[in-house]
């Protein structure tokens, strides 16, 4: 398949806050309400289309027990954008939102997008944590916020687009160095002859040479 | 043929070429991105829309194949400026104050620009090599100084560029002309050399070109300045909206510079599409007439028209034929089109990409990702230990890594003669192998990918070699795949495992590896006894897949072997 970029993602948060679900709903569009507990790490992937421009989103979801932490730190390198979710009807999940975050920051590149989830919106009435609180945590700690749910679809696309506009643009602005992968970037296969060593302002120009010549 | 012509043309007469060279190398590759457009008009429009899509190659002479590409190019432009962190904004808003005042000026050192945020991204212009050191210096200094005036005397050779970057730009433009009167990328052979003749004898023909088209009418210039209002108006939220303010920036500026410089631009573009729907709706005789009279005002200025000629095929005093050209061009554009046939399925069969589609390589990569981590811990705990106890250390891990050693190929145990039973015994084969492993794998994926194979190769179905082929290719992609996830999952499970036995575990992963590589060799033989079974007079054919099958599935075995040997690190860290 040909993409003009490749964003890598990351999915965190506590277990059972709906990781694996809000995955499975982005990339084949159904829920499941039993899920298997994520053994380390999952993949997905989807394309998605910015600016006329074919982008895959590698996303990679991992397990939020406790007994995967160490492992799914080793993960976080060379994320773009990182989904950090909660469950509004469980305030603990809420709760550990800052330790997460720390995690993120600590173990991933300092331009990785992040993104705050209060997912299971559509469970109203057990609702434990306003919405507004999310937006306070979010506006704190310069996270974008969303309420989705993963049962029935409500943000989901939104969530996992509105990072990737949010990357895109900054490899606009030239604040990712795409041609680092550490930062969770790749050019798509067609640019391989095209991109070279400029900077990130050149480079950003090849991605806008989509098209696909092969 | 076109391309190694106009190569040699090139090479004579360098300096004004350079424009016309990026020109060309544009055309060839939108000619790239067109699909199997059989038909002259559709190509055409395809040509078009499609550069319009290139955004890279944004420049003057772009423009001539229509004028909408020229935001996009400062919009790209801008971008490129971005990437500069702090001087960018001075430079824009002053680029804005000064250009109204004086835009001539402005306009050279804003082509300037132009050309150097192109070099700085673009290995593609390469071509340019002899610009880019003239432009790389003064290109800074601009950047940093508030004002032109300032630069001009700081740098006193700056004019001295900048003013020969605008000639090489009108220059191209004319060059843009010989290239879009030719319209449509299936005249390569023809516009290759044409629009380096046209280079050569430019300047005759800018004045040609003004006179024969005619001065940019106003309701021409109405309507692109409506255009920009347009745009300018809209601005939807999101994304796009960041775009468009980088539009706003530009569009003042683009539209005082380019007054007239660009009605002109707009003007022969429009020609270029009136020709272009003429020569197609017409037939070839508005076009050849065209040609003929170019070729006639070409020659008075070009002594050297002879050469080309020659080069183009043509006997020295035989004018070039457009018809003639133009049905060797289809005839290329055909040969073009299966080409691209060919690398498509190429592409649909190629190993590294199936294996990645199945999610190999990210399994790989986030088993590289533990692997590396863990690797790390070792040594972290190696460097902390006296050197007595290193040497221990060092040895225990040595032990272990022979535990991994794969034994020598043993005696090859029959299996169940019958399909049906074989993906059970290779169920059974990996149970065995990894009994003392103490995890709980999933063994499901890889044993039902194989069952799957078994039952489409033995459906009974009419095969062709071509399709048995894909399928064996993409079967040893998938199973790979899924082998290599094993792996991933194995050191991830065994990283948590709350008591480790290191030599079991060894043990366990090391048969696990001998059961999976023998089972691709075993995918492998499948497929290529079917391919033997099928009656064909193609055997060549059969033969190349037949080996390229064995090849991949070598690939397949030597992935598998890496995985392992990746997860190595992972077992040794439960020893120490």
């Amino acid at each position: 398949m040909a993409y003009a970029y490749l964003f890598k993602y990351i999915i965190i948060g506590d277990t059972g806050v709906g990781k694996s679900c809000l995955l499975l709903q982005f990339t084949d569009k159904r829920f499941r309400p039993v899920h298997d507990l994520t053994i380390g790490v999952e993949f997905g992937a989807r394309m998605i289309t910015i600016d006329g421009k074919q982008i895959k989103l590698q996303i990679w979801d991992t397990g939020g027990q406790e007994a995967f932490r160490s492992i799914t730190r080793s993960y976080y390198r060379g994320a773009a954008g990182a989904l950090l979710v909660y469950d509004i009807t469980r305030r603990e999940t809420f709760n550990h939102l800052t330790t997460w975050l720390e995690d993120a920051r600590q173990h991933s590149n300092s331009n990785m997008v992040i993104m705050l989830i209060g997912n299971k919106s559509d469970l109203e009435s057990r609702r434990e944590v306003k919405k507004e609180e999310g937006e306070a945590f979010a506006r704190e700690h310069g996270l974008v916020f969303m309420e989705t749910s993963a049962k029935t679809a409500a943000n989901v696309e939104e969530a996992f687009i509105n990072t990737a506009k949010e990357i895109y643009e900054k490899i606009q602005e030239g604040v990712f160095d795409i041609n680092n992968e550490a930062n969770g970037i790749k050019i798509g296969p067609q640019h391989s002859t095209g991109a070279g060593a400029g900077g990130a302002g050149g480079a950003g120009a090849g991605g806008a040479s989509s098209g696909g010549c092969c | 043929m076109a391309t190694s012509d106009s190569e040699d043309f090139e090479s004579a007469d360098e300096g004004q070429n350079t424009p016309i060279k990026k020109d060309r190398k544009e055309r060839l590759s939108s000619s790239n991105y067109t699909e199997n457009s059989r038909e002259l008009d559709h190509k055409t429009k395809k040509t078009q829309s499609s550069s319009t899509d290139t955004v890279k190659n944004k420049e003057e002479p772009k423009s001539s194949d229509g004028w909408d590409d020229f935001d996009i190019g400062d919009d790209e432009i801008l971008v490129a400026q971005n990437a500069v962190p702090s001087n960018t904004h001075v430079l824009q808003s002053n680029k804005n104050e000064t250009i109204d005042s004086n835009y001539s000026q402005d306009k050279t050192t804003k082509k300037s620009e132009e050309t150097k945020s192109k070099d700085t991204g673009w290995d593609d212009f390469d071509d340019w090599g002899q610009d880019d050191n003239t432009i790389e210096d003064p290109y800074k200094p601009i950047q940093t100084q508030p004002t032109r005036q300032e630069t001009k005397s700081i740098y006193p050779d700056i004019q001295e560029v900048t003013e020969k970057l605008a000639n090489t730009t009108t220059t191209s433009t004319t060059g843009g002309w010989g290239w879009g009167w030719s319209v449509d990328s299936i005249l390569t052979t023809a516009t290759a050399g044409i629009s380096t003749l046209t280079n050569q004898v430019s300047q005759g023909i800018s004045t040609v070109l003004e006179t024969s088209i005619g001065a940019p009418d106003p309701e021409e210039l109405a309507r692109q300045t409506a255009k920009e209002k347009e745009a300018k108006a809209n601005s939807p939220d999101g994304l796009e909206s960041n775009i468009n303010t980088n539009n706003d920036k530009v569009d003042p500026k683009s539209t005082s510079d380019a007054f007239p410089f660009r009605g002109l631009i707009s003007e022969v573009t429009k020609f270029v599409e009136t020709t272009g729907t003429k020569v197609i709706s017409g037939g070839l005789g508005t076009l050849e007439t065209i040609g003929k009279k170019t070729m006639e005002v070409l020659q008075d200025g070009d002594p050297g028209l002879a050469k080309k000629r020659a080069l183009l095929g043509l006997a020295p005093d035989e004018k070039p034929v457009l018809s003639q050209i133009l049905r060797e061009a289809k005839a290329k554009a055909d040969e073009d089109d299966r080409i691209r046939e060919e690398k498509k399925e190429a592409k649909e069969v190629h190993y590294e990409n199936l294996f990645d589609d199945f999610e190999g390589l990210v399994h790989l990569e986030a088993l590289e990702m533990l692997s590396r981590q863990v690797n790390m811990r070792i040594e972290e705990r190696m460097r902390g230990l006296s050197p007595e106890k290193r040497q221990d250390l060092k040895e225990t891990l040595q032990q272990v890594a022979e535990l991994c050693e794969m034994p020598e190929d043993d005696e090859d145990d029959n299996d169940p003669s019958e399909d049906t039973f074989k993906s059970e015994a290779f169920h059974e084969r990996l149970q065995t192998a990894t009994q003392d492993l103490g995890l709980k794998l999933q063994f499901q994926p890889i044993v039902k990918q194989y069952t799957e194979a078994i039952d489409w190769l033995s459906s009974g179905g009419e095969l062709t070699e071509k399709q048995v082929y894909k399928r064996a290719v993409a079967s040893l992609a998938q199973a790979t795949a899924l082998s290599v996830e094993l792996y991933h999952k194995a050191g991830e499970m065994l990283l948590v495992k709350p008591r480790r036995s290191t030599a079991d575990e060894a043990d366990a992963l090391t048969q696990m590896t001998a059961v999976l590589t023998k089972h691709v060799s075993e995918l492998a033989t499948l497929f290529t006894e079917k391919l033997n079974e099928l009656q064909t007079e193609n055997t060549e054919q059969i033969h190349n897949y037949i080996t390229n099958i064995f090849l991949e599935a070598g690939n397949s075995s030597t992935y598998i072997q890496n995985a392992f040997q990746l997860a190595l690190p992972i077992l040794q860290i439960g020893a120490v």
